[in-house]
């Protein structure tokens, strides 16, 4: 390389020189000149190349000035016969990507390229044509590319077929045109030009499910020569077998025996692809899985990691669903567990965590112990999962398991392990009532030498739950009141609340509570102090030792029942005035995330979860929204805003979807609009909506959208009464009305004369759902008890035949309108009872509680008991009405 | 699709990349989750040891060769078999161009070679090629020789 070689490191022996030492980006760039020579030095070209390619693989940028200079520099490069300098010049150019203006510069030198007599020099101006190329442009070569695809070099076949996958994103009209080619390119005797035949016509067809399922038809019957392309196929036999979904009660699943026959392939990548279709075949059968699993237990025992790993992810699968066909393969496993690549032995330990009985769990568990020891925090927090499944599978072995935990809470570890560890100890207390008192046991151990915050503070809040109804509340004090010598502040805070929770409950541990409480009023931290003299005012310390009232309870085991992000947003908004802070004024609305934002919506939330709460900036916009309006002035306070419900399909001319604004007495439907044809300009937008199947509702006010030009989405409201406090439900339907102008392309300008126009739009319910809010608790079981038994409404009711629990569950939630609680909302898989609990607000702002119990025989035909708390009789008596009515 | 192909050296020093598909702020975290995978598994590893991970619908697969650390990520069809695939050819291609296992210094003096044997194997994350025959002809625009 031209660049000198300069030692950079004393240790480093001297292999270690490199270089591209001391690289700079402008000498580089200065050096680039030489492709300008007029006698080009292909050699000293070629180098060029090499450093600008290290340049942009380190992550260098060009600005627009240099990369246009040195893409019109490697133009020149063109000249040069030298055939290591055009390979090089090739990928340059598709390195630098250069802008529409400039791809007119190269154009004709690769299209001179592509009809070159050399093969090669027509393959790789195919490859970088198509990448730097626009429509235009790609209308020009079309014709070109088609000879390619069937050309007799596979090379150039390729080539072609490779830019017409890329070039498929960008203009699938154009590549949609060549499937004749593509077709008889699927014939190909070259391998690699079938699979990326295949390929490339299975994305070009991928919308016509009768073409794929031909496809897949002859193919499989046919010889298809690459593994690659095989491979292909089987995937997409899989989704014709999944679309099909034909009866499987005969055992004649369509292309089951292909996919079977493609288990003694001669290509492990083939066998392992057949195996896994298999095992994700819908309602799969034993008999089926038997030689799928067959295959993938030979390969746990296989040399190569790659395929133990494949293996044991794809068991890992199974188990969850079919534990008892994985059982065979348990031996194998247990040898992974001491695997060198430790991804492999994680998943072979939370397989067999799966698939193990009751009795082997203590020898399982002596292997893991010696494992844990040697693998990283991540795969440490999958085992603790699957151990806490395990125990919930298995109670009576939560001695063991539990021990195991509290063991492994001991030793190293970041803060999500222990989390995952403490969080695992929470459920197995909630949920298996002799591992209670044990458990905390652990949990105050844990604390005694704890270096995360966070874990102290949840702790010591559940602690203050959970403490006082054990046999004796008072063996927990010594740690909870060690927090207040030994820690920071914000713990400090939190053991307060918690003892001051002990003195509540347990009378006889109050006079000795009132003495810990007193020593915190000299704490050097202000909230320590404030919050030990308002437990002492509260628990009416400052005098004679009384009866904790249901008050006092109530303030310190009852919940927040408004979304803490809402009430730190309104308090934010709060001027200190005069007016002290009102709570009733904060939403209590929880909304749901932007779709980004949205994760794993199954995952159940942690044991020390807090209730669900959502960002509060839509609430503040639509308010901010509403209350621009003059006509809804006096509507008074938005009681909830739904979800936006769209009124137009995908990808239409205009885009409309709706927000449902419930107010006491008045509904207002905000209709967002969207205008997606950029020659035209809307005026005078407004949807005149018919409300006749809505006897309830009449029309009070409607505010027109001015104008709307493309691609600047614009608001229209329309506004109707309703009977205060009545949940009036009924259809509206929606047509868009408004006054077109046409744009003129080229200068932006709209024309003098606009003609009216209409758009129907999709029919808007307003459902019985709308008049919930969805409002979490962070105790369900605590909230429910505080409520008046004597005015529980419960009631039976048959939904019918269903799918499955889930299916159930997920009907009524939404028929409701309420927000689940505790993750009760996740039903485990194969399971014939579930029981759901939800919470919420209803319209007048009472709060409502439900519990649901589902039940589901042989025939699917499920079953639901429902039983509802509130603060008012008749809001119980309505959430009835509701679902006998859904 | 394949996400990332990375190539570092002992150290963790990037030599090459090529990301698909991941927004850019997102690079610098899988850059550097990318080498502390290594930096935890590969130290004690033989040469060519293949490790694989999963997380969700992405895989990774990676190994040592040399002094140089090789990390293939992708997702959905480019599962870790596919990946070994790639890999496979990758590391083949690189002994090849350096000769034998290559030292960060070997490497780097090949580094246009290996440049343009990547760009045969895949570009904008889908596989083009993975016979390494082929890929060595095709670097220098001679036909395959099976043509």
């Amino acid at each position: 390389m031209a660049q000198p070689l300069v030692k950079k490191d004393d240790d480093r022996d001297d292999e270690e020189y490199s270089p591209f030492l001391g690289i700079e980006k402008g000498a580089v760039l200065q050096e680039a000149r030489v492709f300008n020579d007029p006698q080009l030095d292909a050699r000293r070209c070629s180098q060029v190349i090499t450093k600008l390619l290290y340049l942009l693989n380190q992550g260098e940028t060009f600005t627009k000035i240099e990369a246009t200079e040195v893409f019109f520099s490697v133009t020149k490069l063109f000249q040069s016969r030298d055939i290591g300098l055009r390979r090089m010049v090739y990928l340059m150019i598709k390195e630098l990507s250069p802008s529409a203006d400039e791809v007119i510069i190269v154009t004709s030198s690769l299209m001179k390229d592509m009809n070159s007599k050399t093969d090669m020099y027509r393959a790789n101006a195919i490859r970088v044509l198509c990448r730097i190329t626009d429509g235009t442009l790609l209308t020009q070569i079309e014709r070109y590319l088609k000879q390619a695809i069937v050309d007799k070099n596979p090379v150039v076949a390729s080539a072609a077929l490779v830019s017409g996958i890329h070039l498929l994103q960008t203009n699938p009209e154009i590549v949609k045109r060549w499937s004749n080619e593509v077709q008889e390119a699927v014939q190909s005797r070259a391998a690699l030009v079938q699979f990326h035949a295949l390929a490339l016509l299975h994305q070009i067809r991928q919308n016509d499910r009768l073409a794929v399922s031909k496809l897949v038809t002859s193919l499989t019957r046919g010889s298809v020569r690459s593994p690659l392309a095989q491979c292909l196929l089987i995937r997409y036999t899989s989704q014709v077998i999944r679309e099909s979904a034909s009866n499987t009660q005969t055992g004649d699943r369509p292309f089951y025996d292909f996919l079977e026959g493609c288990l003694r392939h001669k290509a492990e990548m083939v066998i392992f692809e057949a195996a896994r279709a298999i095992t994700e075949l819908n309602g799969v059968t034993t008999r089926e899985l038997t030689p799928a699993i067959t295959v993938l237990q030979l390969f746990l025992s296989s040399s190569k990691p790659v395929l133990r790993f494949a293996a044991v992810r794809t068991l890992n699968k199974v188990a969850m669903t079919h534990p008892m066909a994985v059982t065979n393969c348990n031996i194998d496993m247990e040898s992974l567990i001491s695997d060198q690549n430790r991804s492999i032995a994680t998943l072979a330990i939370t397989t067999l965590l799966k698939t193990g009985n009751e009795s082997s769990v203590d020898r399982l568990m002596k292997q893991i112990t010696n494992f844990m020891s040697d693998i990283a925090d991540e795969f440490k927090i999958v085992v603790v999962e699957a151990i806490r499944s395990l125990c919930l599978k298995f109670p009576l072995k939560y001695r063991s398991l539990m021990n195991f935990l509290s063991n492994i809470l001991r030793e190293e570890g970041g803060f999500e392990y222990k989390k995952a560890i403490v969080d695992s100890i929470v459920i197995l207390i909630r949920d298996i009532p002799d591992a209670k008192e044990g458990g905390l046991l652990h949990l105050c151990e844990f604390i005694e030498d704890c270096e995360f915050t966070y874990l102290s503070t949840q702790i010591l809040h559940f602690l203050g739950i959970e403490g006082p109804k054990t046999s004796d509340p008072s063996k927990y004090i010594r740690y909870i009141y060690n927090r207040v010598h030994l820690e920071n502040a914000t713990v400090r805070a939190s053991a307060v609340s918690t003892l001051a929770k002990f003195g509540a409950m347990v009378d006889s541990l109050k006079p000795r509570i009132f003495v810990l409480l007193r020593r915190c009023l000299y704490d050097s931290d202000d909230e320590v102090r404030d919050r030990a003299t308002l437990y002492l005012n509260t628990l009416g310390g400052e005098g004679e030792v009384v009866e904790t009232d249901k008050d006092a309870k109530e303030f310190l085991f009852g919940s927040l029942d408004v979304p803490l992000v809402n009430l730190e947003t309104s308090l934010k908004a709060y001027v200190p005035s005069e007016e002290p802070f009102d709570i009733h004024s904060v939403p209590k609305e929880v909304k749901t995330q932007p779709l980004v934002e949205k994760k794993a919506p199954g995952k159940k939330p942690a044991g020390l979860g807090a209730p669900p709460s959502g960002p509060a900036t839509t609430v503040d916009a639509y308010e901010r929204l509403l209350s621009s309006v003059p006509e809804f002035s006096n509507f008074g306070k938005v009681f909830k805003s739904s979800a936006p419900v769209e009124l137009t399909e995908a990808e239409t001319e205009y885009a409309v979807n709706v927000v449902k604004h419930i107010f006491d007495r008045h509904v207002v439907f905000q209709y967002n609009c969207t205008n997606t044809i950029p020659e035209q300009l809307l005026e005078n937008v407004i949807v005149i909506v018919d409300a006749s199947d809505a006897e309830e509702f009449s029309e009070v006010a409607s505010k027109p959208l001015r104008s709307l030009p493309y691609d600047s989405p614009g608001q229209t409201f329309v506004a109707f009464e309703k009977p205060e406090g009545v949940p009036a439900v009924g259809k509206f339907s929606n047509m868009l009305r408004f006054i077109v102008r046409e744009v003129d392309p080229s200068t932006g300008e709209p024309e003098d004369d606009g003609v009216e126009d209409e758009y129907q739009l999709e029919d808007l319910e307003v459902v019985s759902a709308d008049y919930v809010l969805k409002v979490g608790v962070s105790n369900f079981r605590n909230a429910w008890e505080s409520m008046d038994p004597d005015d529980e409404k419960v009631d039976e009711y048959g939904l019918g035949p269903r799918e499955n629990l889930t299916e159930a569950v997920n009907a009524v939630i939404s028929l409701l309108g309420m927000q689940p609680c505790e993750g009760t909302e996740v039903v485990p898989s194969n399971s014939r009872s579930h029981t759901c609990l939800l919470s919420g607000v209803y319209i007048g702002n009472v709060k409502v509680l439900v519990r649901l119990q589902f039940g589901i025989d042989s025939q699917k035909e499920v079953a639901m008991k429902l039983a509802v708390r509130s603060d008012d009789v008749a809001v119980s008596e309505a959430i009835h009405d509701i679902v006998a009515s859904g | 699709m394949l996400m990332a192909v990375l190539i570092s050296n002992s150290v963790g020093n990037i030599l090459v990349e090529r990301f698909n598909g991941v927004p850019s702020e997102e690079r610098l975290h899988w850059r550097s989750f990318l080498v502390k995978l290594g930096a935890d598994n590969l130290q004690r590893a033989s040469n060519e040891e293949l490790f694989v991970a999963s997380h969700k619908s992405v895989h990774i697969v990676y190994t040592v060769l040399g002094d140089v650390c090789i990390y293939i990520v992708g997702k959905d069809a480019y599962d870790e078999l596919a990946l070994a695939e790639v890999m496979f050819v990758i590391t083949s291609l690189i002994k090849d161009a350096c000769k034998k296992s290559p030292t960060e210094r070997l490497f780097l003096d090949k580094y246009g070679k290996i440049c343009l044997c990547l760009d045969e194997i895949f570009w904008k994350g889908i596989v083009e090629n993975t016979n390494k025959e082929r890929i060595k002809r095709l670097t220098r625009l001679k036909p395959p020789g099976e043509f």
